[in-house]
């Protein structure tokens, strides 16, 4: 019997090349957010890894994939204020699984309304946090928008959900066609190995191999 | 030790058998070489004695493998890990990176073994010892040179005690003081713990002069098996590609020359190659 | 030897010499408290517990500068947009046409206690604690092998996917991609070089995996380790006490909410 079934979903999903895959994904994570930061592009984008996993080995995956890489920054010193959102990121891996196991990433087009809606609610899930633990701001150039929906009467919260609705879905939008463009880049055989392959490369994944394919390593 | 019964195995979605009707058995404390052309499927060979055929790299496999006693197919990666040791190609690639130090990353397979403590610190020790680490025992492993990060994946491989140890190219990246420290400690493994060695290696020389015994692979199958000096001084030796040591074209060319009696058995070893011709002396 | 890309500062204090999980209690019930207790309290929190405890271990310099620095960009805009945004309230000053609300200022202030709290309760733990020590005080507790894994692998790698990153920095920056070009054009320079970025990172993937089954990763049964962490009963009484007093805290404060 397989202990690695390549069509196997969600948590049998699991198996070591996931273990090593979610390192580097979370190293992904920060090589990426750093590139962006430096070259003054506004946009996060810090969340390419974690939508990866979550593509190509499920939503639990991704989920284990988002907490961690929140709790590493923390824990790392790197930016201890993502800590708090490691639930964010959470969801942001599972949805990834779950659109992954419903074939959206099969589509260009599916592809963006599925980052459209992850980075919504992702701004959904963040208000709160950032309302509750930083009073609403971001410490980042966005706050100059969560000025402006407070100078029109909106509450803490509201204002921090809008600030999001402003910036999350066209980030995560980005991140959601980066993995796309990652996913047709990376050999069949590659993707095959994860329990997720075959969803994410539409019609060429059902031509001429067999579940559970490979090929050769060296000599 | 190995037990090889009528081996067959093509790679899912790949045309063509990688190993064809492979039949070997071989007992403890056995240093086998394995020597072919590139493509031959000395790779193929050593993940089927290792279980990374099948559960890792799937296809269609025929035939059965037991090492150690352990069937191949039917007993899992973990269960493998103890009895079977591999050491692959790339040593970058073999440092996990779950540990800080070259002390701790050798530890790290024994751990997992659940090996007691001060077994595993005496285990360790003697593993860096013998591969020459022990100095660098409290790097950080990614700070070591490529010929050091091979020696650390030989060195928590032979930690971890197996039964059987598969090497492919495990000095790809040393010097000859360094090659030979290698094949020094095989073969007391081999020797003090009877373990069973199999080694992809392309220095003929190192091979002839370790190897209790050399088995040539050619597209999947063994065309010749036996000891280092009949497989290597054989025509066939050549005609696959593989080549043979500088002794023993030194030796055939002083053969074709008539310098020497033409009956006389070609040399492999150093040793030989004396003994050969001062036979012309005789 | 060094700890790759962590916090952790080593020291001769008794606060190193804790268990992991004690420092990780005492880094939990500042958060907690803080998370919990009105913002201004979190003031308290921190210079009755992160001070002193800090000054014990010998990291109160790299303490605050870590904390402040995190901190500083959310109490900057923090004091501008709550003070100048905030709706109700008396008007503290007025500059020009800009007015500063008391209130506004008020909150920023207490949630910038709020916010040292809590960051500074994970800066100390990062501080006091080595992440393998961490993970392996955990691993004892029933936390899957895999996590501690996943979490020290990550630490080790970072720096190597940061120079890389970095190369990739300074080419664009040789060609002005961070000054020119609206954003469109930035995000399109950017794609072709994420994804050769990325795919370098995964093309080892199997042949690690390999490495780590070789190593037993994973074979049945209990697993050993090299170290001992020394733990002693004083500590783990501390840390249910931590424990019980963050439950009644919480407690207390979720019925003195109810009622008011």
């Amino acid at each position: 019997m397989e202990r690695t079934s390549p069509t196997a979903r969600g948590f049998r999903g699991f198996n070591t090349l996931t273990w090593v895959m979610i390192p580097v994904a979370i190293a992904i994570n920060i090589a990426i957010g750093q590139l962006v930061y430096a070259l003054k592009i506004p946009l996060y984008l810090d969340s390419v890894g974690t939508v990866l996993v979550g593509a190509l080995a499920g939503p639990w995956a991704g989920a284990l994939t988002g907490l961690l890489a929140n709790l590493v920054w923390g824990l790392s010193g790197l930016n201890v204020s993502y800590a708090p959102f490691a639930a964010v990121a959470a969801v942001i891996g599972l949805l990834a699984g779950l659109f992954s196991e419903s074939g959206w990433f099969r589509k260009i087009w599916k592809v963006l309304v599925a980052g459209l809606i992850t980075g919504l609610v992702a701004a959904a899930i963040s208000a709160p946090i950032s309302a509750y633990v930083f009073g609403g701001v971001t410490g980042g150039g966005q706050d100059a928008l969560v000025g402006i929906y407070r100078g029109i009467g909106l509450g803490i919260l509201p204002a921090a959900f809008a600030q999001g609705v402003s910036s999350d879905p066209l980030d995560k939008m980005v991140t959601y066609l980066l993995v796309w463009l990652i996913i047709r880049a990376l050999p069949l055989r590659f993707l095959m190995r994860f329990a997720n392959g075959e969803l994410v490369r539409g019609d060429e994944a059902n031509e001429g191999t067999s579940a559970g394919s490979t090929v050769t390593p060296g000599s | 030790m190995i037990d090889v019964q009528n081996l067959s195995f093509s790679y899912a979605g790949f045309p063509g058998m990688a190993l064809r009707g492979i039949t070997l058995a071989m007992p403890k404390g056995q240093l086998c070489s394995i020597v072919g052309p590139n493509g031959a499927g000395k790779s193929t060979l050593c993940y089927a004695l290792s279980g990374f055929i099948p559960h890792f790299y799937r296809g269609v496999l025929k035939g059965t493998v037991r090492v150690s006693g352990l069937d191949v197919a039917e007993s899992s990666l973990g269960e493998l890990a103890g009895a079977v040791g591999i050491v692959v190609q790339n040593p970058f690639n073999q440092i996990t990176g779950a540990r800080f130090t070259v002390f701790e990353e050798v530890a790290f397979g024994l751990e997992n073994l659940g090996v007691p403590r001060d077994e595993i610190i005496s285990r360790v020790a003697e593993s860096l010892a013998l591969t020459g680490l022990d100095s660098m025992h409290d790097q950080s492993p990614f700070a070591l040179s490529g010929g050091q990060q091979q020696r650390l994946a030989i060195a928590a491989m032979i930690a971890m005690r197996p039964a059987v140890l598969i090497l492919d190219e495990p000095t790809s990246q040393l010097d000859p003081i360094g090659t030979r420290e290698v094949f020094g400690v095989l073969r007391r493994l081999a020797a003090d713990q009877h373990t069973t060695i199999v080694l992809v290696e392309h220095k003929l020389e190192w091979v002839a002069a370790y190897s209790d015994r050399v088995i040539a692979i050619v597209r999947g199958q063994i065309v010749a098996d036996g000891t280092a000096r009949d497989v290597l001084t054989s025509d066939l030796i050549e005609e696959i590609g593989v080549g043979s040591t500088r002794l023993t074209r030194a030796a055939r060319l002083a053969r074709a020359q008539k310098l020497v009696d033409s009956q006389a058995a070609l040399p492999v070893t150093l040793v030989q190659t004396i003994d050969f011709f001062e036979q012309k002396d005789r | 030897m060094t700890i790759p890309f962590s916090l952790y500062a080593p020291r001769e204090s008794g606060l190193h010499k804790l268990h992991p999980l004690t420092k990780l209690a005492l880094a939990g019930f500042v958060a907690l408290c803080a998370l919990v207790l009105p913002r201004a309290a979190s003031y308290l929190l921190f210079l009755l517990l992160i001070v002193p405890l800090a000054l014990w271990g010998r990291v109160f310099g790299r303490l605050m500068s870590a904390a402040l620095r995190v901190a500083l960009p959310f109490a900057i805009s923090l004091l501008i947009i709550q003070g100048l945004f905030w709706q109700t309230g008396p008007i503290l000053a007025r500059v020009g046409p800009i007015s500063i609300k008391l209130d506004g200022i008020l909150f920023a202030v207490s949630t910038i206690g709020r916010i040292l709290a809590i960051l500074s309760s994970f800066v100390l733990l990062s501080l006091t604690t080595r992440p393998d020590a961490l993970m392996l005080a955990l691993s004892q507790r029933g936390l899957p092998d895999v996590i501690a894994y996943i979490i020290l692998t990550t630490l080790q790698i970072i720096p190597r996917f940061q120079s890389k990153a970095q190369t990739i920095i300074d080419a664009q920056r040789s060609r002005g991609l961070e000054t020119e070009g609206g954003l469109l054009h930035r995000i399109r320079a950017l794609l072709p070089l994420v994804v050769p970025l990325v795919l370098s990172s995964i093309v080892d993937i199997e042949e690690r995996a390999i490495a780590l089954e070789a190593r037993a990763f994973s074979h049945p049964g209990t697993k050993t380790s090299l170290f001992d962490l020394s733990d002693s009963l004083p500590e783990r009484i501390f840390r249910w006490s931590l424990l019980a007093i963050a439950l009644i805290i919480v407690v207390v404060r979720i019925l003195t909410l109810r009622s008011a």
